[in-house]
């Protein structure tokens, strides 16, 4: 018997049944959650982010146009959601502790030697440094392009934006990283 | 970089990252080969890129397993719509479900009148109880989604604004001029998607009406610069939305829209 495909799961969805959630998350959850950790840089937030793409998912489900894709339209519910997050964590993040990125480290590398895991963290913490400085849809084009490796067609699909646009965000984005990690060697 | 340069500037920051394809790719290549100063900038950029390459977090999972997650998920959901009679989904343990099941037979066979449902695997009509109190709870959770994705625009209208309000880059194009060309495209974009975002007659943010037409109204006039725009155009607008104290506006109506 042939695999359900991403539309079939939505129909099933559009028509309440919930059991289709669990097959769409299999294919789906892994990038989206490497997507939402790229931008907002904390786990629990991504899971989050993940948790609530799917509850999303399913409550609009009926309103899904049937002829369009489901990957951009999971990946364009995933990022609004990346963002509104980021927004509401701006404040709280302010009177907290500052960002702790390396407890996403020990899931990301099957065993890595102690000196690679060093190397990894202060990578990811300047990474995620510059990243944090890029406007909102800036971070959005750059996240997917070099954390998810979309096309450019892609990403304008996936966050409704003209392609046009994309190319300057994305050409944007990519100077603002150069100048906030000049000087990291790695 | 030289003024000129303003084309091969964008493009040849596009080949660094490798997003372009075919004839753009190959125009690019061409270019380099005869341009030191961009092949220099395709380098540092490069550079700053093979750093996010080496990022662990591209490679990161999911802290906990995929059921763990699919139980999150459905836990929310049944927040918003109590569970639906023959809906049990699958990652509920056997002994669980066959309980619920013994206490909805139970229950169904002491109904006067009503007769025994006969659960299976297969979604079955939910009883007029049920739809109602599920229809009920999906309304007070779409009306939040719908606030929320008025905050959004609005947040998102607002981020346009604060950028013309603000200092826009120096044209390079053309002297004594600014570049407001990707926020006149995101206005256009924003425009048509209003209706995405916002439904015209939604009640759950009626009390957003009044700012979200400011909003489209300035966001037409930056839609309608010129991508190098004349200053005192653009000075214009900066005085509509001071005198409108939009951007204050958008602020506190973000807010209360967020709860």
């Amino acid at each position: 018997m042939t695999e359900p495909s991403d539309r079939d799961l939505m129909a099933r969805l559009a028509a309440g049944d919930r059991e289709a959630l669990a097959p769409l998350m299999e294919r789906h959850h892994a990038r989206l959650y490497r997507i939402a950790l790229a931008y907002l840089r904390r786990p629990d937030d991504a899971l989050d982010v993940v948790q609530e793409t799917f509850v999303k998912a399913y409550v609009h489900a009926a309103r899904w146009d049937r002829g369009s894709e489901v990957v951009p339209w999971l990946t364009r519910i995933a990022v609004n959601q990346a963002i509104d997050s980021y927004r509401r964590g701006r404040r709280r993040r302010l009177s907290e502790e500052p960002l702790d990125e390396t407890a996403a480290l020990g899931l990301a590398v099957d065993d890595p030697s102690p000196e690679r895991r060093t190397m990894g963290r202060e990578i990811s913490e300047r990474v995620g440094a510059a990243l944090r400085g890029l406007p909102e849809r800036q971070r959005a084009v750059f996240v997917l392009r070099h954390y998810d490796e979309l096309s450019l067609e892609e990403i304008a699909r996936a966050l409704d934006m003209s392609l046009g646009t994309v190319k300057s965000s994305l050409h944007r984005a990519v100077h603002r990283m150069r100048e906030r990690l000049a000087g990291v060697r790695p | 970089m030289r003024l000129g340069h303003g084309r091969w500037r964008r493009d040849a920051a596009l080949h660094a990252t490798g997003a372009l394809e075919g004839p753009e790719r190959a125009a690019v290549a061409a270019h380099l080969e005869s341009c030191a100063e961009c092949a220099q900038e395709v380098a540092e950029l490069r550079a700053a890129l093979d750093l996010v390459a080496q990022d662990p977090l591209r490679s990161a999972r999911p802290p906990i397993p995929l059921a763990a997650l699919v139980t999150r998920v459905n836990a929310r959901l049944d927040e918003a719509t109590p569970a639906r009679p023959g809906w049990r989904p699958v990652w509920v343990a056997a002994g669980v479900a066959a309980v619920a099941l013994v206490a909805v037979l139970g229950r169904e066979a002491l109904r006067p009148g009503v007769p025994a449902a006969i659960p299976s695997s297969a979604p079955s009509r939910p009883t007029a109880a049920h739809t109602s109190a599920s229809s009920d709870a999906l309304n007070r959770l779409e009306h939040t989604l719908e606030r929320e994705r008025a905050a959004r625009y609005l947040t998102e209208a607002g981020d346009v604004l604060v950028t013309v309000a603000s200092a826009p880059q120096r044209c390079a194009r053309r002297a004594h001029a600014v570049e407001v060309g990707e926020e006149a495209e995101r206005s256009r974009e924003l425009l048509a998607q209003r209706r995405l975002f916002v439904e015209p007659d939604a009640a759950s943010v009626v009390a957003a009406r009044d700012v979200l037409d400011d909003v489209e109204d300035m966001l037409r006039q930056v839609a309608a610069l010129d991508p190098c725009a004349r200053p005192q155009d653009l000075e214009a607008i900066r005085g509509e939305i001071a005198r409108r104290h939009l951007l204050m506006k958008i602020d506190l109506m973000t807010r209360e829209l967020q709860g």
